[in-house]
């Protein structure tokens, strides 16, 4: 016997969660691109989707974000700290690599100072997983040993019924355990099976890569120019990167007044390292390259302990000119030894 | 021998006689139907060069990138018809000498590769004509129309939803041959011209930005609508700043590689409507 939520309930459900005081957001297709939004009936959910286009880092950082409004007036100087707001917050179907994305980033925001603005919006959110039914060819959770029922950042996880009409519920952590109450008398206790988790093939040895990026030799290879020679260094890749995190702090305005803002920026654009002198230390597309390799599958993982890539394949699915993680990976996998 | 055998062993030849540095030409993707750029500088490379109906990128833009042509050597690519368009307009605003560049022609009709004759850009004189007299694409036309119908107040709440998804990535301007700009103007940050923040407002500066610098510059050949991420059909800016273009100036850029850019040259009888 396991618990089942069956999918006639969803509306109960989004309605005793709203009645709860939480927004429910969930996978939807809105003007021609998919994304989380938020819902008010299960038929505006887009749950068939193998992966939203956008993923939900957009709702915990945001590509632009208000920071301190100030105003300079002749005696005074008049400033306002500008915080996210304390709204309580369901993801209802999120794919286990975009959960896990989340997990990865929190020690990136909390490591020498906390970042307010992630970790508010982390501690109000629920993230209420599903594990995948099907993947496509650019699927590879398993290649960085996630998988695609992959418990990693849910506080709840839904296994999809074979009949397709419901999902088995297991609670992962007590946020999730709490949530689950808020609907204990909508779920049933029944015998179903769940549906076959899809194949997703391996498409690198990670560990493979993570020898050769650290070794230092490495770092002047010609390897780097010819594999990134077709990338035309756009932000695509990493602004659509569920774990990708960098910003830039603008203030919008005059001497007088204006906003201080956080905004996205990228490690793609030849802007992101080039210094006040005009020298850029990333003067070529292929040293921007290679950092985002090095960041992902060194850097972050010497600082943190994890790999900064959960496997969703976006940067793939995505490029302009088909490149993407995956095939450096690969190719850096299959380098003689 | 069909046109991928024999662009490979003219590409082949091209490289081994030294004539060429570097073909530009597609080679295969990541899946079944994708197809990607493909660079060759020998012979063996290039028998990697794949040509099917699959092939619609716009290669021209890696011939202004990277200081590509700065050594004065020459640089075959393979091009379709609003590629060799965009070429055109890359020699008319000098970006590019034509003598530089060999071109691999080819055609896509009706799932069908069919190769253009020529590989000189003086060879596709007659082409430019066709391209301004030739009806756009479905996909372009029945949109710009359904848009024209709902009057500017209906335009504009449809382009505030559109340009509210864009998150700045710039993919659109990478991804066009003709933002060859060493410093994008969004770029240029001493003092910061446009702003970087991607929220409405932000989004529209950028995007009108990009329409009107792309105005009667643009080759139509959809290379910033594939690139978008985020689905912003920006073929219909580009098709309308176009018909703008050639409503008031009888202009259709990329018709030939010696027209004069028309918003950088002026004639005798150009309209005066906007001087007051
Ligand atoms: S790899 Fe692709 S998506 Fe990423 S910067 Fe290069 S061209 Fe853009
Ligand atoms: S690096 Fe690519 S595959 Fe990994 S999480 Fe980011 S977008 Fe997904
Ligand atoms: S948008 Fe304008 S300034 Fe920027 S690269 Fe394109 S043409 Fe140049
Ligand atoms: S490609 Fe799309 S999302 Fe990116 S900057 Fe251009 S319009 Fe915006």
């Amino acid at each position: 016997m396991t618990r089942i939520l069956p999918k006639n309930k969803l509306d109960d459900c989004i309605a005793a969660w709203q009645k709860a005081g939480f927004s429910v957001l969930a996978p939807v297709q809105r003007h021609g691109m998919s994304s989380f939004g938020e819902v008010q009936k299960a038929s505006e959910m887009a749950l068939d989707l193998i992966l939203t286009e956008r993923t939900i880092k957009d709702h915990f950082f945001p590509q632009t974000e208000p920071l301190i409004k100030y105003k300079i007036s002749k005696h005074d100087i008049d400033s306002e700290t500008m915080t996210p707001p304390e709204r309580k917050r369901i993801f209802f179907g999120v794919r286990p690599c975009d959960a896990s994305g989340l997990e990865i980033d929190d020690p990136l925001f909390g490591w020498d100072y906390k970042d307010d603005y992630w970790f508010r919006r982390r501690e109000n959110s629920v993230i209420v997983s599903i594990a995948c039914s099907e993947a496509d060819d650019f699927c590879m959770c398993t290649s960085v040993k996630l998988s695609p029922d992959s418990t990693r950042g849910a506080d709840v996880m839904l296994r999809p019924l074979s009949g397709g009409n419901g999902w088995q519920v297991e609670a992962i952590s007590e946020r999730g355990t709490a949530l689950c109450d808020t609907v204990s008398s909508l779920l049933q206790e029944e015998t179903a099976q769940a549906a076959p988790l899809p194949r997703v093939d391996g498409k690198f040895d990670v560990e493979k890569v993570m020898e050769w990026l650290a070794d230092k030799e490495n770092f002047e290879s010609r390897f780097w120019k010819d594999i990134s020679m077709r990338c035309i260094g756009c932000g695509s890749c990493t602004f659509l990167c569920p774990t990708c995190h960098c910003f830039d702090i603008q203030d919008e305005g005059d001497t007088y007044q204006g906003i201080r803002r956080k905004n996205w920026d990228s490690c793609s654009f030849a802007l992101f390292t080039m210094h006040t002198s005009g020298h850029n230390p990333r003067n070529a597309q292929s040293t921007r390259w290679r950092q985002r390799i090095m960041h992902k599958f060194n850097y972050y993982q010497g600082k943190f302990g994890v790999n900064s890539c959960s496997g969703c394949g976006r940067c793939t699915r995505q490029c302009p000119v088909d490149m993407g993680i995956t095939e450096t990976l690969q190719a850096i996998t299959n380098l003689p030894r | 021998m069909g046109i991928q055998e024999q662009y490979r062993s003219e590409a082949a030849e091209l490289l081994s006689s030294g004539e060429v540095k570097l073909v530009i030409g597609f080679g295969a993707g990541s899946t079944a139907d994708r197809r990607r750029p493909l660079f060759a500088r020998t012979p063996e490379e290039s028998e990697k060069l794949v040509l099917d109906q699959n092939c619609i990128a716009n290669l021209t833009t890696y011939l202004v990138a990277g200081g590509l042509l700065t050594d004065g050597k020459k640089v075959a690519v393979f091009l379709k018809p609003d590629g060799i368009r965009s070429l055109n307009i890359l020699i008319a605003e000098s970006q590019v000498k034509a003598e530089q560049v060999v071109i691999f022609g080819f055609a896509i009709e009706n799932n069908e590769v069919t190769p253009l004759e020529g590989r000189s850009i003086s060879d596709f004189a007659k082409l430019g004509e066709k391209l301004r007299t030739a009806t756009p694409p479905p996909s372009v036309q029945e949109e710009a129309e359904r848009l024209e119908a709902m009057g500017s107040s209906g335009r504009f709440e449809y382009w505030k939803e559109q340009f509210s998804k864009c998150i700045k990535c710039y993919a659109c301007r990478q991804a066009c041959p003709m933002c060859y700009c060493r410093r994008c103007i969004v770029d240029v940050n001493q003092p910061q011209w446009v702003s970087t923040s991607s929220h409405t407002l932000g989004n529209f500066e950028w995007n009108l930005v990009r329409a009107f610098h792309l105005a009667g510059r643009c080759a139509a050949c959809g290379a910033c609508d594939r690139a978008c991420p985020v689905n912003i059909p920006l073929r219909l800016i580009n098709y309308r700043m176009g018909k703008e273009v050639k409503e008031a100036f009888d202009y259709f850029a990329g018709e030939s590689s010696d027209q004069n850019p028309v918003l950088a040259s002026f004639r005798q009888d150009d309209p005066e409507t906007f001087i007051l």
